[in-house]
């Protein structure tokens, strides 16, 4: 009951920006099984490298929204601090919409246009 | 629940709302192609109103879904007097044009140093709310839900009711309406409104649960599929669409089993159930037994 | 002057592709009085078919072009079995929701097949653009247009001068009549289906080759490009489909020397709402369920 009066409550304040928005990049390398990717995401947010967080990855294909849902891996924290490993099993080449969810101190979703090819993936720009 | 089942079972409920408002005109007797770009309009009203401005969701949503009315509206008022394909091509050609304006739509403002907001073909990131409000994905699943069940008691409610009976005259025989007094037009407008107001519903609570929209994501593919939905599902009650859109996303994309085939297999069972039952699975004739059954 | 010349030309030929992908979907409309949402697959299919041909065998122009129109007919009457011939008495929703359905299936088939964004297709012509004046022809552009002044002559000549060709108008005109005049509906509508299907499938291998080549969104390209053409023309109407073809193509051609390419799709689909809201009166005499 309390936390659905402090969310009405939260739900009706005009919205404050927060702290700066986390970013991330990623570096992925084709596995050479069909389509499977391994990739390093770099986390970081105030251009400080951001560790401690969990991550989720998906994706989904832009041109076809929810027809192609990934299911979701969780990465695993990698040496370098704000680095994290995941493997990602796509469905086909092309341009997806990688979904990074990310829970624990920092709770953000980001998404990050990449084209996967036969040899990784490059930002896709349009 | 893991996260995995909260985003199908969120996408289920999302999409509901696109079938519904497809539903709510086939029952009008008008099959649009083109529910997809008011579900965008939803979208880019609600994302912005939060994302660049600060607004509280509720009162976004609102609004957004004010406007998607406001445009089905306008694209309803010169085609009242078009039928069949024809209607369906006019709204095809009106959401293939809001999709190419949303490309061609560049709007942002510099916050914290950030440009956010719409840009064309990139697409509009960072629509937060969720996240600086702290909603959990369970808690949107909640908000989904509650606003697809009251929306769904609406349905049922006007279904029971003399509306329901106007609205099923109008969509089956338009000339025996009017010649009963029944002002179509009136009716068909007010039904444009209320299904473009459900879309952008639906298209504001998308663009909160994905955070990222694009104007690729309001192609044809959607508005089909959610034509699809309501005319698999069933056009006797507004379960019907629900039905048609949990079959697909839900149970297709919650089992894995179908990995990769999923539109070949959906696409087959759809065929082929429409060759046993042509006016969905829960057609007028099955709901009319169902209410017998259950009376 | 010249660029107004070339345009226009230009435009022709790029008409003439629409012209073709309009002409299989009038067939099947004028005939069925139904919408094939699979036609633009079936289409891409053909043109995959022969991708892949072209892929593992190396085959030459002829051979591809048979194997597209082929795949195309293939793909047609599978749609034709499973989509229209159960609902031939019954409801055209159903049926063109079941077509749509259909069409998920190829989008899916060929990204499994052929899971790369772009396929490399074989030129139809190799060498430069032939110069005429100030004005410049691709050769392909000639054979495109070549085609379908070829196709709408032998449809004419199927339509007015063959005993198929008068149990075909029969069934356009007056379905129930034809029938008690023992004409085969059934098979009326597969021929049909087969015939569209074949022009959908000489198309889309004219239009690989042109674009040297072949990308998974080909089938929704050729739908659009393919109902536009043939709702601007006259729904149903055969000679309105060639038209139709060539207005959009001279349409777009001069709308991107204008506009720009999207400003160019959105000029053609503001005329189309334009025109339907208009309910000029070529385009909304036929009825369409």
């Amino acid at each position: 009951m309390a936390k659905t009066t402090l969310f009405l409550i939260l739900a009706l304040l005009p919205g404050l920006a927060l702290a700066q928005a986390p970013k991330a990049d990623l570096e992925c390398r084709f596995t050479g099984t069909d389509f499977v990717y391994d990739c390093t995401i770099r986390l970081s947010r105030g251009g400080k490298p951001l560790q401690g967080v969990k991550v989720t990855v998906g994706a989904d294909m832009p041109s076809m929204p929810m027809a192609h849902n990934v299911k979701p891996v969780k990465a695993q924290p990698a040496q370098a601090p704000g680095e994290y490993k995941a493997r990602l099993d796509l469905e086909m080449l092309g341009v997806w919409a990688v979904k990074l969810r990310l829970a624990g101190p920092v709770r953000d979703q980001l998404i990050l246009h990449y084209e996967f090819d036969s040899k990784g993936a490059s930002p896709a720009h349009r | 629940m893991d996260d995995y089942a909260i985003g199908v079972l969120t996408n289920v409920g999302l999409i509901s709302f696109l079938a519904l408002s497809a539903y709510l005109l086939l029952i009008a007797g008008e099959m649009s192609f083109g529910q997809q770009a008011f579900f965008g309009v939803g979208a880019y009203a609600g994302g912005m109103l939060t994302a660049m401005y600060g607004w509280p969701l509720p009162l976004a949503a609102l609004c957004a879904m004010a406007l998607g009315a406001l445009a089905q509206f306008l694209v309803g008022l010169p085609t009242l007097r078009l039928r069949g394909l024809y209607f369906a091509m006019a709204t095809l050609a009106a959401a293939e044009m809001a999709r190419i304006l949303f490309e061609l739509f560049h709007f942002q403002r510099q916050l914290e140093g950030e440009p956010v907001g719409p840009d064309g073909t990139q697409g509009f990131r960072g629509i937060r709310w969720v996240f600086e409000h702290g909603v959990e994905p369970l808690g949107y699943l909640g908000i989904v839900y509650a606003l697809l069940a009251l929306a769904l008691v609406a349905f049922l409610l006007v279904e029971r009711s003399r509306l329901g009976a106007t609205l099923r005259g109008v969509g089956e025989d338009p000339e025996l309406a009017a010649s009963l007094g029944v002002d179509v037009n009136r009716v068909k407008l007010g039904v444009a409104a209320a299904a473009g107001a459900l879309a952008a519903l639906g298209g504001v609570l998308y663009a909160h649960h994905n955070t990222y929209i694009e104007p690729r994501n309001f192609d044809i593919m959607l508005g089909v599929h959610s034509l699809a939905y309501a005319l698999i599902g069933g056009l006797g009650t507004a379960l019907g669409p629900l039905v048609g859109v949990v079959l697909d996303i839900g149970a297709l994309e919650g089992s894995r089993v179908f990995h990769g085939y999923r539109m070949i297999v959906f696409g087959g069972l759809v065929a082929l159930l429409l060759i046993w039952r042509p006016r969905g699975l829960l057609d007028e004739r099955a709901v009319q037994w169902l209410r017998r059954r259950f009376s | 002057m010249t660029d107004l010349a070339q345009n226009t030309l230009d435009g022709l030929f790029l008409g003439s592709s629409y012209a073709l992908l309009a002409l299989g979907f009038t067939l099947i409309f004028g005939v069925l009085r139904r919408v094939n949402l699979s036609f633009g697959p079936a289409v891409m299919f053909g043109c995959y078919a022969a991708t892949w041909v072209h892929l593992n065998f190396g085959a030459g122009l002829v051979l591809l072009a048979m194997v597209a129109v082929l795949g195309s007919i293939l793909a047609g009457a599978y749609v034709e079995r499973l989509c229209f011939a159960p609902h031939r008495g019954g409801s055209a929703i159903a049926a063109m929701v079941a077509s749509f359905a259909l069409w998920m299936q190829f989008e899916e088939l060929a990204t499994i097949a052929l899971p790369r964004h772009v396929y490399d297709f074989p030129a139809l012509h190799g060498g430069a653009p032939l110069a005429f004046g100030a004005l410049t022809l691709r050769v392909e552009s000639l054979v495109m247009l070549l085609a379908a002044v070829l196709v709408c002559a032998l449809l004419w000549w199927i339509l007015y001068r063959t005993r198929f060709g008068v149990a075909v108008r029969a069934v356009i005109d007056q379905p129930q009549a034809a029938q008690l005049a023992g004409i085969s509906v059934p098979r009326i509508f597969m021929l049909t289906f087969a015939l569209a299907s074949a022009i959908g499938g000489l198309a889309g291998f004219l239009i690989a080759s042109s674009h040297e080549q072949v990308t998974p969104m080909l089938g929704m390209w050729s739908t659009m490009k393919g109902l536009l053409a043939m709702m601007l023309g006259g729904l149903g109407s055969l000679p309105g489909a060639v038209l139709g073809g060539l207005a959009l193509g001279l349409l777009e051609a001069h709308s991107q020397w204008f506009f720009g390419p999207q400003t160019r799709d959105l000029i053609a689909y503001a005329l189309l709402f334009i025109l339907l809201a208009a309910r000029v009166p070529w385009m909304t005499t036929r009825s369409a369920s």
